[in-house]
């Protein structure tokens, strides 16, 4: 069964995107991520062109994001005047991103970045995820208690910045710089690599941050849903790269795969949930740069000014 | 001037004596010329026949005469299987059939190969940027690249037999004949940086790599001949074909030259929700980004409410 893609100029083969987005929805409900990291280079593997499987992933991170939030919200779990700062971070993130991705793709690099992004994020992830997990195991097995990582009377250098703002909900009284330069990079990673940055911003709020782990899901949560939309509809305005119908397949299917995730999830332990995480983050990464060095089977390629201007 | 109407004048009046047959041939403007270069010329009207009423001096004695008549010349009537391709959510790509037939054939049976028949299918001119990796550092970055101002989205060319064997590459280079002579405009700036020889490079691989892609395509022997006159070309259309007008050309030859061509536009165009949704996102895509955002916000709150209710039950 096959479905014209209006916007990406190609038919989809529907259950493939069905397979895809309810796999990747699996996965993010398992393992608590948004997906995104994992959905664009699927698409792109796929043979979406990159600028849309960007585009169009910004708008699943959208609907994946909106349920979790609200609910985050409802269970009072969001630092409001946190995610507010975050959220401005990454306004001014994303709006550089989209034009980086503009400027790249006339340049003939935007691949190329997208490539090189995914393979350090996701190495630097993966590995540290893998690091932690595998010590997480190793004390489970001799019965030791891992100590706690956030003492409350610790400061580093980010208690030294100006501009301390005070945040009740997360209970710091911190620089208001580091929030927004994190909420910037992210904004401008979402924009790049069409990821919503959960994954770098729940680590950075815990280690560098010290937010209280209850408060992280939902405030990176209700920043990643603003940030994406602003993303979607940024990409089709300097893009027109944002296609519809191909989010619509990939959402519904998320949504559903997700909640079979998340029950599956409730099974596994989860120190092996994260060596698993782990596992496919750098599978992914590896993936990636395989083709970066690998001699390609044809040194040219052709480019058309794709979704131009009408 | 004053010699060409009298001659003309002698003309008509021996035309008229050469009886009702040939008046109606001339009429018809069908008049078959043996001379290679008569036959090339394939525009019709008012200039030809007047310099067919010239060539009548010659042939018409021998009409009156009451020898074989001249066989009037062939000319090409073509159409394509649909003039009119909607691109709809369903669409999965098409084959578009070039028919047609010689009239006043002068071949013994199809099998015969009497004539040579070429037909192009072609997409608009757009503009192309060809790009070339080199390993810097270990990785493959494109390094080089090439801008053509134009190069046809899609390019399908069929042939009775390898168009080598029916044309000669003059011909075939100043019609745009056969992938090798696919037009592409190469910028100027594109020009004055790159070597000849590099320039060529990025041409085969524009044509190549399309080629890869099932846009440009070239079959041979794909023309086929149904009857003595009646021929057809079914030709792929594949999927991702860029979306915009299509000219289907068709030209008939024999022994290597040129007897009549044809040509007819193909539109493929956008239909309904497609047809909607593209021009949403290319005319307002604000507008069209937060719609796709709402959509979003909507699809998401109604998978997980409906899943949730569904699990509660």
């Amino acid at each position: 069964m096959h479905i014209y893609l209006p916007i990406a100029e190609m038919p989809a083969n529907v259950l493939l995107f069905l397979g895809m987005g309810s796999a990747v929805g699996f996965l993010s409900g398992l393992f608590g991520v948004g997906g995104g990291f994992l959905l664009t280079p699927l698409l792109i593997f796929s043979g979406i062109p990159t600028p849309v499987a960007v585009g169009t992933a910004a708008a699943q991170i959208v609907a994946s994001s909106v349920s979790g939030a609200i609910a985050q919200w409802q269970r009072n779990n969001v630092d409001i005047k946190m995610g507010l700062v975050l959220l401005a971070g990454g306004i001014v993130g994303s709006v550089i991103g989209v034009q980086m991705v503009r400027i790249l793709r006339l340049a003939g690099q935007f691949d190329l970045f997208v490539a090189l992004a995914y393979v350090t994020f996701l190495g630097v992830i993966g590995t540290l995820m893998l690091i932690e997990a595998v010590g997480a195991i190793q004390r489970a097995q001799t019965q030791q208690r891992p100590s706690l990582a956030r003492s409350s009377g610790q400061h580093n250098w980010i208690h030294r910045l100006p501009f301390k703002m005070r945040f009740h909900r997360s209970k710091l009284y911190i620089s208001a710089i580091p929030p927004l330069a994190i909420g910037a990079f992210v904004g401008f990673l979402g924009a790049i690599i069409g990821a919503g940055g959960g994954f770098i911003m729940v680590p950075a709020m815990i280690y560098l941050l010290r937010m209280p782990t209850n408060v992280v899901i939902g405030t990176s949560l209700f920043q990643i849903v603003f940030v994406a939309a602003l993303t979607t509809v940024m990409h089709a305005t300097e893009n027109y790269s944002v296609d519809v119908v191909l989010a619509l397949i990939l959402i519904v299917s998320g949504v559903i795969g997700a909640q079979y995730g998340a029950a599956a999830g409730a099974r596994l332990k989860g120190e092996q949930l994260r060596l698993l995480l782990a596992a496919l983050v750098l599978l992914v990464c590896v993936r990636i740069g395989w083709d970066l060095v690998a001699t390609p089977a044809d040194l040219y390629s052709i480019s058309t000014s794709f979704g131009g201007a009408p | 001037m004053r010699l060409s109407r009298i001659l003309c004048a002698t003309g008509a009046l021996l035309v008229a004596l050469a009886g009702g047959t040939l008046l109606i041939a001339l009429a018809g403007g069908t008049w078959h010329f043996a001379s290679g270069a008569e036959a090339q010329t394939l525009a019709r009207g008012h200039e030809d026949s007047r310099r067919v009423v010239q060539r009548m001096q010659k042939a018409a004695p021998a009409g009156t005469r009451g020898e074989t008549l001249p066989l009037p010349r062939e000319t090409v009537e073509a159409d394509v299987s649909s003039r009119a391709i909607a691109i709809t959510s369903a669409f999965t790509g098409t084959e578009i059939v070039v028919f047609g037939s010689v009239l006043n054939s002068r071949q013994p049976s199809a099998e015969a190969g009497y004539y040579d028949v070429i037909v192009v299918l072609e997409g608009i001119p757009e503009p192309v940027v060809a790009r070339r990796k080199s390993n810097v550092a270990g990785l493959w970055v494109n390094t080089d690249s090439f801008d053509f101002e134009s190069a046809p989205s899609y390019y399908a060319i069929a042939s009775t037999r390898p168009i080598e064997e029916i044309a000669d590459e003059n011909f075939l280079e100043a019609h745009a004949i056969g992938l090798d002579y696919v037009r592409l405009s190469p910028a100027a700036r594109s020009v004055i940086r790159t070597e000849p020889a590099e320039a060529k490079n990025f041409k085969e691989a524009v044509v190549r790599r399309r080629e890869q892609d099932g846009l440009y395509l070239k079959a041979d022997y794909a023309v086929i001949f149904i009857g003595k006159s009646l021929f057809r070309a079914s030709i792929a259309l594949p999927a991702h074909v860029p979306v915009g007008p299509l000219t289907a050309r068709v030209y008939l030859f024999r022994e290597g030259e040129v007897l009549s061509t044809f040509q007819q536009r193909v539109r493929l165009e956008r239909e309904g929700l497609e047809l909607w949704i593209y021009w949403f996102a290319m005319r307002h895509p604000a507008l069209y980004g937060l719609f796709t955002v709402m959509v979003a916000v909507i699809a998401g709150l109604l998978a997980s409410a409906a899943f949730r209710r569904k699990t509660a039950a």
